[in-house]
């Protein structure tokens, strides 16, 4: 079974918190620092000595490495990551370590998850200084804090355990996305749907399809990475067509295919366990407060298909004198634009639509001329696309290759390619340790090249062959990594680097290939 | 440099009765009590724990400028009396002091700034030793002048400190220990922290920095490095440190802490800061420090058995290690029955002599401990130098055994010189190591036959050392460089540097590169990987591990792979032919 378990509540099992260096700098108001923590329930002297310890290292390595603090404590029996989310505001996630509870992580995956919810916090509310800024006191923040990040959390829990991504995720990638390969009479379609979808509402779009198996992004208009990444997270969370139908949250990145043992959180268990977490709220967080008025965009079962195939939610609650739930508005990392968001979904075919505020002066009514817009003019293409894709489709084991567990990344791109993920549990615990302790090696070359601002495309080939003969191989060039594991027994190094290359020649362009 | 006298005895005045550690210890604690510096000492211990009392409300202040300007002037005034005090103490007490730790002291305080770390990677004029080439380090420490507050301090690539449960500085590799109070109580407050809170921090990491604790009972071990070496080099770097402290006081130094937490080490360390200083600079040459074992000088197998049969007379009579070194190379080695000797021990302990000057200017009788084989108590080192690299080591328990040592040394030193042993291996030092120009068996090899190793060369007739220098390519297949452990002699046999590694910096970015790849490959609970072949911009590396032995090779970047791997496979059997030369046949301390 797949993730790591550990037990959450107390000191055993995950604790996350978010803190501002700037604030509580007088004694006796250090509690002013907090901005959430996880769990909640914590009595406040544990929560301080985590975050006093946090803050106490962060000062001390700025001495000797004044360009980056702090990023990891390693203890014997916790490891501490850190992530500076914006300047001097720190996420860090203590977890637990265990071999016996599979609880071994790969430091790396799991800042991923730090950096997922400050880039989807930052998608729906903007950044948190604005809002600390806005309101001084912090209680606006810790308002929207709370209930975000543990609708966040409420995916990763199951029952009181917290399910991380350990060394068994060791061939996925957070932060990336999964393209999907067109083939010609489909991409023909894409392309006609994309100039109606162009020429018409003047708004940024996103194509999805295929959310339901990890999902596939078809074709985006956006220049920015960051943006889609975003949005095609929320996409995998909260509108697939499984969220939607089962009400069920659907973590694509961590669920392990279709293992019927895999029990999903259940949507009012979730919700029960979150609103336990609020009784436990400090007296100096006001989220329950009602002053604050406060949306969840991550709750479960808010979103619901709408007659038109228009996918509605009432988070954002109503316009004011009217019925009609208002549509979702997100910010736009790079432009820090403000959008409206209205995804339109077709059997397994998601469109995302983002219209810029600005270009819409009468509000909700503008919103819905550009969907009737886009129901006049596309939806046939929709169809046909749809219908395309669909054919195309090589199914769950669309990407995978005999023989091969693998991962295939491109930075540049922050696009990746993986074995299904039913695939990979058929290999050895021990091969899947290894790959990922090689992982954390790359990982660590990566970010020393990346202070060195030398030659940020390191090259590099390591292939390892492990105790029980697998070969574990890493190759990163010119910012694309391959990640390999071979567990055919008796191959010879030579063997394990040609079938490497054959796979590097035939699905990678040859970008890996030596020769 | 100035240098301290040795505390070890000198043959005129052999010491016959040093007494045990405890008394030794508690000598210099009284000496400490009735010292005004324990005021000041105590002075400082409030403010630290005000910095502990402050970190128990949550926030662990960790700031480096914390320091009232007031106190900062008070620090500085007294560092500098309690300076000259321990100077003072150690020139009055030195020569002749019963209560002598037995190490051979020396305060070496050169300017040249060689050794500094500040952005050695990018410097190409630095002058480190790598490998063998040591010639151009200095010993001792450097830069007493810093502290926390200066930026070149920071700016240093590798720190180690060592420090007391209480916080109190016992070691600084740069700076002066009494300057770093302030930060030493930093450290000991970021261990206290994770302690109380149930855990034990063992890393830190940021940016490029990496900083890597060790406790060690009342012992703390610290490393700040940006060096990129793994946590787990660093890791055996620090309990290395620690051995080597062990061997100089024995464990029984916990009992100072037991009775006083506040307990001030320095002064039981003063005067060995060379010889701290020497090992950290072999962690940037000698594979021993991660490979865990030694390594033998070449020989002739005759001559190495020669020199084995006169140590295994001496060993008979009462010795427990015999042990004749050149450098830091073995020529032979005996062991009384049982009594095995782990190669960290051997390293330290040759660290130690090489170090520290004056047991090359007299014959010496010395308590020293061997970590691995008893950190509780002393054995007496006899040590003598034979000639300028090579000495004897005559170990014992018994501390009034001084001229029976000595009379073994002669003993052994006749026939020695009667059979040529020692004009062997100053030959053999000059010879060097396997060349990999020599690895035989390849047609296009220009030196397949000129190796100076081998069972049909005579070892008097070695061509390797006239060989004329040229712009080579190393040896067959883009082969640089090689390391073979045999796992079972618990030896290893390093290759000499052959074009183009021919810089130190070269060197020593071989060696941790080598460092790295030794590290990921045993970077397992389950025991070693078996094979590793990694490829960057500097090197091919392939590494091999079996049962019976290790193998690590450097070839050219663009080697091809099969090529390297059929090179790998002739190194094996060219070191498995030589076997009776480079390494040190049934005699390896474990295989009694």
């Amino acid at each position: 079974m797949g993730m790591a378990t550990a037990n959450s509540g107390g000191s055993e099992g995950m604790e996350l918190c978010i803190f501002d260096l700037r604030r509580g700098q007088q004694e006796g108001q250090e509690l002013d620092k907090i901005l959430f923590f996880f769990p909640a329930d914590l009595p406040f002297s544990t929560q301080l000595s985590v975050i006093g310890l946090s803050e106490g290292l962060i000062t001390f390595t700025r001495i000797f490495s004044p360009e980056a603090a702090c990023e990891l404590i390693e203890a014997e029996r916790h490891s501490h990551v850190f992530y500076e989310a914006e300047p001097d505001i720190w996420m860090v996630m203590v977890v637990e370590k265990s071999k016996e509870a599979e609880a071994i992580w790969r430091i790396d995956a799991l800042r991923e998850v730090l950096k997922e919810i400050h880039s989807l916090f930052m998608m729906f509310y903007g950044p948190v200084r604005e809002m600390l800024e806005k309101d001084p006191s912090g209680g606006l923040t810790r308002a929207h804090l709370y209930p975000f990040v543990m609708d966040y959390l409420s995916d990763f829990l199951v029952g009181k355990k917290t399910q991380l991504p350990s060394f068994r995720d060791c061939l996925k990638e957070f932060g990336t996305v999964q393209m999907l390969t067109v083939g010609r009479e489909a991409a023909i379609e894409v392309q006609s749907l994309v100039r109606v979808l162009e020429s018409g509402a003047g708004a940024t779009h996103l194509l999805f399809t295929n959310l339901v198996s990890r999902l596939a992004c078809v074709h985006d208009a956006f220049t920015c990475m960051d943006d889609t990444i975003n949005l095609f997270a929320y996409a995998i969370q909260r509108l697939s067509p499984r969220a939607l139908s089962s009400g069920a949250s659907s973590w694509s990145y961590l669920r392990r295919g279709s293992t019927p043992s895999h029990v999903v959180v259940g949507p009012t268990f979730a919700t029960v366990s979150v609103s336990d977490q609020f009784h436990h709220l400090p007296g100096n967080s006001p989220s329950q407060d009602n002053s604050y008025h406060v949306k969840r965009p991550l709750q479960h079962n808010r979103w619901s298909k709408g007659k038109d195939g228009f996918l509605v939610t009432d988070i954002w609650g109503t316009e004011t004198g009217s019925l009609i739930p208002s549509t979702p508005t997100i910010w736009l990392q790079q432009t820090g634009e403000r959008m409206y968001l209205c995804a339109y979904q077709y059997k397994s075919l998601t469109l995302i639509l983002l219209v810029p505020l600005s270009s819409i002066l009468n509000g909700e009514q503008g919103v819905s001329l550009v969907k009737q817009q886009v129901l006049e003019n596309a939806s046939l293409k929709i169809l046909k696309v749809e219908e395309k894709l669909s054919k195309g489709w090589g199914g769950e084991n669309a990407y995978h290759v005999s023989g091969y567990r693998y991962l295939l990344i491109d930075d540049d791109r922050n696009v990746s390619r993986a074995s299904p993920p039913a695939k990979v549990t058929t290999l050895a615990k021990e091969s899947l340790l290894a790959m990922s302790k090689l992982r954390e090696e790359v990982d660590l070359e990566k970010s020393r090249s990346k202070w060195d601002n030398a030659d940020r495309d390191k090259d590099l080939e390591i292939c390892i062959r492990v105790k029980n003969n697998a070969w574990v191989i890493a190759r990163t060039t010119r910012g694309k990594e391959l990640y390999m594991v071979l567990e055919r027994a008796n191959e010879t190094l030579l063997y394990a680097s040609d079938a490497f290359e054959k796979f590097s020649d035939r699905y990678c362009g040859g970008a890996f290939s030596l020769d | 440099m100035s240098s301290s006298d040795s505390n070890s005895s000198s043959v005129d005045d052999p010491n016959p009765n040093p007494k045990p550690l405890d008394n030794q210890l508690e000598t210099l604690n009284l000496e400490q009590g009735s010292d005004s510096i324990v005021i000041q000492n105590e002075d400082d211990e409030e403010g630290r724990q005000q910095d502990q009392g402050s970190s128990l409300n949550g926030s662990l202040n960790v700031n480096s400028d914390n320091h009232e300007p007031d106190d900062r002037i008070g620090l500085v005034r007294n560092v500098v009396w309690r300076r000259t005090n321990s100077e003072m103490e150690v020139d009055v007490n030195g020569p002749s002091s019963p209560s002598s730790s037995g190490y051979a002291g020396e305060r070496g305080s050169s300017g040249v700034s060689e050794d500094d770390e500040i952005q050695e990677v990018a410097k190409d004029s630095a002058l480190h030793g790598g490998f063998d080439s040591q010639a151009a380090w200095l010993p001792g420490k450097r830069h007493v002048d810093e502290d926390d507050a200066s930026i070149s301090w920071r700016k240093r690539k590798k720190h180690f400190f060592i420090l007391s449960h209480s916080g109190k500085p016992i070691y600084s590799r740069y700076g002066d220990e009494h300057k770093l109070a302030g930060f030493s109580a930093t450290l000991q407050a970021i261990i206290s922290f994770v302690e109380n809170g149930g855990d034990r921090v063992k890393l830190v990491r940021a940016g490029k920095h990496q900083v890597v604790f060790l406790v060690k009972g009342p012992i703390y071990l610290v490393c700040i490095s940006c060096t990129e070496e793994p946590y787990e080099s660093l890791k055996g770097q620090l309990e290395l440190i620690y051995g080597q402290m062990i061997l100089i006081l024995t464990k029984s130094v916990n009992r100072c802490f037991e009775k006083n937490p506040k307990f001030d080490m320095t002064p039981l360390l003063g005067g060995t800061d060379v010889v701290f200083s020497s090992l950290i600079h072999s962690f940037s040459w000698n594979p021993a420090t991660f490979l865990h074992a030694y390594t033998c000088l070449p020989l002739a197998y005759g001559t190495r058995q020669a020199a084995g049969a006169i140590l295994h007379d001496v060993a008979d009579s009462g010795v427990l290690f015999a042990i004749l070194m050149c450098k830091h190379k073995v020529v032979s080695l005996v062991g009384a029955q049982k009594a095995s000797l782990h190669p960290d021990d051997m390293l330290l302990l040759s660290n130690f002599i090489m170090s520290s000057e004056s047991f090359r200017t007299s014959e010496s009788f010395s308590p020293i401990c061997l970590p691995r084989y008893n950190p509780m108590a002393f054995l007496y080192a006899y040590v003598h130098y034979l000639d300028v690299d090579t000495y004897l080591m005559l170990l014992t328990t018994s501390s009034d055994a001084f001229y029976h040592l000595k009379d073994c040394r002669i003993r052994i030193e006749m026939v020695l010189l009667k059979s040529n042993v020692l004009s062997e291996v100053q030959r053999s030092m000059l010879d060097g190591e396997m060349h990999v120009e020599d690895l035989p068996g390849d047609p296009l090899s220009r030196f397949g036959s000129a190796s100076h190793l081998g069972e049909h060369q005579e070892p008097t007739d070695s061509p390797g050392r006239f060989r004329e220098p040229f712009a080579g390519i190393g040896g067959p297949a883009g082969l640089w460089h090689f390391i073979y452990r045999s796992i079972y002699l618990e030896q290893y046999v390093s290759s000499e540097f052959s074009a183009p590694i021919n810089s130190p910096q070269q060197q020593k970015r071989l060696y941790r590169a080598y460092q790295k790849i030794y590290a990921s490959m045993h970077d397992n609970g389950n025991g070693p990987h078996k094979t590793q072949f990694r490829r960057d911009e500097n090197y091919v590396l392939l590494c091999w591990v079996t049962p019976d032995f290790e193998l690590y090779a450097a070839f050219d970047p663009l080697a091809d792979k099969g090529l390297a791997i059929k090179t790998c496979n002739r190194v094996c059997q060219w070191v498995k032919d030589v076997e009776n030369e480079i390494f040190l046949l049934g005699a390896s301390p474990f295989s009694w």
